[in-house]
């Protein structure tokens, strides 16, 4: 008798009772189709995951009170996996005889956008359902290569009626976004039976940073109109065998929680023609000094890939190779953060000079790359320019990482006695 | 009749008549024009600032949307409304129609909708079909008169189109030759006092509603054989009725507002446009016990042929274990009624601009085609591709269901094809037996993901390589020895004509008899028996079991098989080297199966049936089942063709490759 509750309780706190029923009417609409809406609204989560305890081990039990769906807030948000349901129209129309408004928020699809001149139906990413003076933002999430979930941004067009909903307060929409796939779990919350993601604060820390770019695949074909793509035998091999490297070394390091990003040519290749640069001959990743784990080296020959070389120490320059197969290298770069700039350091084996290659401070987004799930600096075009310098549009193929970079300094020589640490070659 | 007259002069435009005339009157009156030109100079200024801000505005508001930069949401908006045309309520459209020995065209209210003055195409007779109401364009087709058959196509055509449709006829260079008394008779009930009498070379135009009045009728006689009719420009003008009156009367439901949209744009679909008893569009079959390829996608592969896909997707929608969420249909093209089409029966559509040209177009649409299907289903080991040209068996996932396995586990594995190449009437027999086999058939397959993204994708001929994809895949760098899996009776069947390497001929002798299985739920015997070893093992049991035939008789000859039924026979031919099918191609020639290239074989050995009976055939020396071969055995030698033959036979290979 959740109308009666919710009018003792709501008027006792002065809460907004409205939130409630309309959440009950959403979440009766779409069981009655049989869509599996999942709730993601982070306000809600974030007091949910305080109770989560006791909320997991009583999933029946009456609520004595209200306490997650009568903060009077403009709008609750909810998630849906595409895949789950047929795009019924059905719904649509049974949400008009309940008196929901709806809005529908569709824009091309991502994952046709890397094809040459494919042009598909507009996909769904967004939904509004507004009753009274409540809205559900419903947010559509997609399965994309790399086996995670992709949503859309969230942009109006010209008919759409911009008052709608307080568009600017939603949580989701203001970027695309990226996360793995939740595992869910049904609560009763505030009397209202409901999935939420089963670990309700790792989907927060999730959510914080969850931005998604996707690959400049319009440039990208510029790019191979201008430079003609090399398909000969070695190219082909050779990006499966950094494809193949690059996924094994994706899985050791998550395996690990460590975080890192595609780096140098591996990163230009993504932003430039959002593909493995065949000529590039290794794979580049980057890792903050503040996220090493000793662990790191074993785990990766446990991998199968042996350490090549370890230059520099966790105080300084740090820099991991490992030995892939058939001559793909896996070199691993440790970043330095400073007040207004961040850095990785190199070492020449022989002469023991050290080299400082100097960056803009950045932050990470997620990006789908040769089917995988991974981190590229948001800010890549100040990442690529100072790496690269005005002209990384122009593929070279002779490189000297000593001296090619653009932003690359001296930075003294090793002390003589530190050699046999730090630089250490197998 | 015969009667000819110069073209009248033309009438001036409905729509200017009333401007002059509003012009002139306003021009009587001096103060009055004053003000007049005034009003315009000033209306034009507002317009044309009007348009220079909504091409600034529409531009930045492209610009921004492109960025897919954290705009903030408001900056995005423009409050530019879209002016508004006045809504068109003319009643009634002016038709212009053309026929000349190398020119034809359409006009409807000055817009071209057909023109066709290419040499050497477009023979016989144009059909347009115009919506009552709408005036809009529903089909277009031409239908080669001059040769034999297309008359009866063109029949077909004009009873599948609705009643109270406006059909325009004209002829381009020739299309009485083989226009038969019936399609004659079917013109004449349309109200064409000439199309009885049509005859060689003659121009001819004609304007109906079907099933009602003539709107016109032109026609020029050819004076003789050696030339042509003199042109004929037919002008007349056709009233329009009301919408209600254009459409049919369904009950309102989602299924019947899909069939709606449809029936309103396109005609030539019979009766799923019927007012009375519209035949369904969904078809809801028996879902499948236990069927593993429910979550598989399925990449249909298409062109501009609608009707070919219309007809694909109801025999697809009606198998049984189809998951319509699944199925994509790729065009090759931004063709309006393939995607209608699609619509129709709900499913979701992607085109894409075609690249290249001729065969290396198809390549590259199938590249773009199976690259998106893997993006689209992330989690998908496997893809099916279908063509928009076959039918599919009733029993084709569950056929698939039952032998995917083998595909995901057995490496030798190449691809699952519903096709067998030598699978004709009187070659197959047995809807529960499959085949390993060294060539890769298409024609409804299963392709493995990781084939095609380690293997195919990143290697896939590029546009300026005119490759077949099929013959591609079919080299042996790509191909690997690897084998395919295909069934005795085909799970498909091949009923398209009009191809770009396809033509009637072909079609008949090829295609035409080969076996389809409509036969449900057949059970498939000893999958596990196609797995590598496991099928050498079933080979060498059944050549064990195999009675030798008489090596003396003629083996193109009935007799050479006894009447008998259920047996196993073996025969021998000679085969010289792995590559020596010389014997095996006359064999093939006088079964009338399959000979245009070698196709069907596992090691020097084939696998069919003759009335009733399991045949085999084993190349000797070259297969390893040389060995069952008695000593007194002498292989079967078969001459291949004198030379010319051969050569003339070889632009037939090439057009079969791609089919």
């Amino acid at each position: 008798n959740g109308a009666a509750f919710s009018k003792v309780r709501g008027s006792q706190s002065g809460q907004d009772s409205t939130r409630w029923h309309v959440v009950r009417k959403f979440l009766g609409l779409t069981s009655g189709h049989n869509i599996p809406v999942y709730l993601i609204d982070p306000l809600i989560l974030g007091l949910v995951d305080k109770d989560i305890e006791q909320i997991r081990s009583s999933p029946d039990g009456p609520s004595p009170e209200c306490k997650y769906f009568c903060a009077p807030r403009d709008f609750t948000t909810f998630a849906l996996l595409d895949k789950t349901w047929k795009h019924e129209v059905g719904l649509f129309r049974t949400a008009e005889k309940m008196g929901f408004q709806w809005l529908k928020i569709i824009n091309k699809d991502p994952r046709l956008d890397g094809m040459d001149d494919l042009s598909g139906m507009e996909i769904p990413l967004h939904y509004i359902f507004k009753l009274a003076s409540h809205a559900i933002h419903l947010v559509v999430f997609y399965e994309r290569s790399g086996n995670f979930l992709w949503h859309g941004p969230l942009r109006l067009k010209q008919p759409m009626d911009r008052k709608f909903v307080p568009f600017r307060k939603l949580h989701f929409g203001r970027y695309p976004g990226a996360y793995e796939k939740p595992e869910l779990l049904l609560v009763s919350i505030d009397d209202l039976k409901v999935q939420i993601p089963k670990n309700p604060s790792s989907f927060l820390e999730e959510m914080s940073h969850s931005r998604f770019l996707e690959c400049r695949y319009r440039e990208a074909r510029a790019f191979f109109q201008l430079y003609p793509d090399d398909a000969s035998l070695d190219a082909v091999e050779f990006r499966k065998k950094a494809k193949s490297l690059l996924h094994l070394a994706a899985l050791t390091l998550n395996n690990l929680g460590v975080k890192f990003w595609l780096s140098s040519g591996t990163c230009l290749g993504w932003y430039r023609q959002c593909n493995v640069i065949p000529h590039s001959k290794d794979v580049d990743l980057g890792i903050f000094i503040r996220d090493y784990k000793a662990d790191i080296i074993p785990a990766f020959q446990n991998a199968g890939l042996p350490l090549k070389h370890k230059f520099g120490k966790v105080e300084d320059s740090l820099e991991l190779s490992f030995q892939g197969e058939g001559d793909v290298k896996l070199d691993i770069f440790f970043f330095y953060e400073e007040d207004d700039h961040i850095w990785n350091g190199g070492t020449q084996a022989k002469s023991g000079k050290k080299f400082k290659y100097l960056f803009p401070k950045f932050t990470l987004c997620w990006t789908e790359f040769v089917e995988l799930k991974v981190h590229v600096p948001c800010e890549t075009l100040q990442y690529v320019e100072a790496n690269y310098g005005p002209e990384w549009r122009v593929p070279v193929k002779t490189w000297d990482w000593k001296s090619s970079p653009f932003n690359v300094q001296d930075n003294g020589v090793w002390p003589i006695d530190e050699w046999d640490n730090v630089i250490q070659i197998y | 009749m015969d009667e000819w007259k110069p073209n009248p002069t033309v009438k001036p435009h409905k729509k200017r008549s009333w401007y002059l005339a509003w012009k002139y009157k306003l021009m009587n009156q001096r103060a009055l024009r004053k003000l007049c030109q005034t009003g315009a100079v000033l209306f034009l200024l507002v317009t044309v600032i009007v348009n220079i801000k909504l091409i600034l505005d529409t531009r930045r508001a492209a610009y921004e949307e492109e960025e897919e930069s954290a705009q903030d949401y408001d900056d995005e908006m423009l409050n530019v409304e879209a002016p508004r045309h006045p809504v068109n309520n003319k009643k009634v459209l002016d038709v212009e129609v053309y026929s000349s020995r190398s020119k034809v065209y359409v006009a409807v209210d000055g817009t071209t909708v057909l023109e066709d003055e290419a040499r050497e195409q477009g023979r016989g007779i144009h059909v347009i079909v115009l919506n009552q109401a709408t005036g809009h364009v529903m089909a277009k087709r031409v239908f080669d008169t001059y040769s034999p058959h297309e008359d009866e196509a063109m029949v077909l055509f004009l009873n599948m189109v609705a009643r109270g449709r406006i059909l325009i006829f004209t002829i381009k260079d020739e299309g009485s030759f083989h226009l038969k008394e019936t399609a004659k008779n079917v013109l004449k009930s349309l109200g064409s006092q000439v199309a009885p009498f049509l005859s060689w070379r003659d121009m001819w135009t004609f304007v109906g509603k079907k099933g009602g009045e003539v709107y016109g009728e032109k026609h020029a006689k050819s004076p003789a054989l050696s030339t042509w009719g003199d042109p004929v420009l037919l002008k007349t003008e056709v009233h329009l009725t009301s919408v209600e009156d254009a459409e049919c009367h369904w009950p309102d439901t989602e299924l019947n507002r899909r069939r709606k949209r449809f029936c309103s744009k396109v005609e030539g679909y019979g009766s799923v446009c019927s007012c009375k008893d519209p035949t369904p569009i969904e078809f809801n079959p028996d879902p499948l016990k236990d069927n593993k390829v429910f979550d598989v996608p399925v990449a249909v592969i298409a062109g501009n042929r609608p009707n070919y896909l219309y007809r694909m997707l109801r025999s697809l929608l009606s198998a049984q274990g189809v998951n319509p969420q699944m199925i994509t249909v790729f065009i090759d093209g931004y063709y309006e009624e393939p995607m209608d089409v699609v619509e129709l029966f709900g499913l979701s559509g992607i085109q894409h601009t075609p690249i290249s040209i001729k065969n290396a177009r198809v390549s590259q649409h199938y590249k773009a085609s199976l690259t998106a299907t893997f993006n689209l289903f992330p989690d998908a080991k496997f893809a099916v591709v279908l063509e928009e040209d076959l039918d599919i068996s009733v029993d084709f996932f569950s056929f698939l269901s039952q032998s995917i396995h083998l595909l995901a586990e057995d490496e030798s594995l190449y691809c699952i094809s519903a096709w067998n190449d030598q699978g004709y009437e009187h070659t197959a027999e047995d809807p529960s037996l499959l085949y390993r086999v060294e060539t890769m058939p298409g024609l409804g397959w299963v392709l493995r993901k990781s084939l095609y993204k380690d293997e195919l994708e990143p290697k896939w001929p590029t546009p300026e390589k005119l490759w077949d994809w099929d013959m591609w895949m079919r080299m042996p760098e790509q191909r690997k020895g690897r084998e395919c899996i295909i069934p005795d009776i085909s799970r498909s069947y091949h009923f398209g004509i009009v191809g770009l390497n396809m033509n009637g001929y072909f079609h008949e002798a090829y295609f035409k008899k080969h076996k389809f299985n409509t036969v449900p739920n057949v059970q498939l015997k000893n999958v596990e028996s196609l797995r590598k070893d496991n099928y050498e093992t079933e080979i060498h049991r059944l050549l064990g079991e195999a009675e030798v035939l008489d090596h003396s008789k003629n083996p193109c000859e009935d007799s050479f098989v006894p009447d008998t039924e259920g047996k196993v026979y073996v025969m021998f031919i000679r085969m010289e080297q792995e590559a020596d099918f010389t014997t095996w191609t006359q064999l093939a020639k006088c079964l009338h199966i399959w000979d245009l290239d070698v196709r069907g074989n596992h090691k020097g050995l084939w696998r069919l049936f003759r009335k009733k009976n399991h045949f085999l055939v084993v190349g000797v020396p070259a297969s390893p089942y040389s060995s069952k071969k008695p000593s007194s055995v002498t292989p079967i030698y078969m001459e291949p063709p004198a030379k010319e033959e051969g050569a003339a036979a070889a632009p037939a290979v090439a057009a079969a490759e791609q089919t």
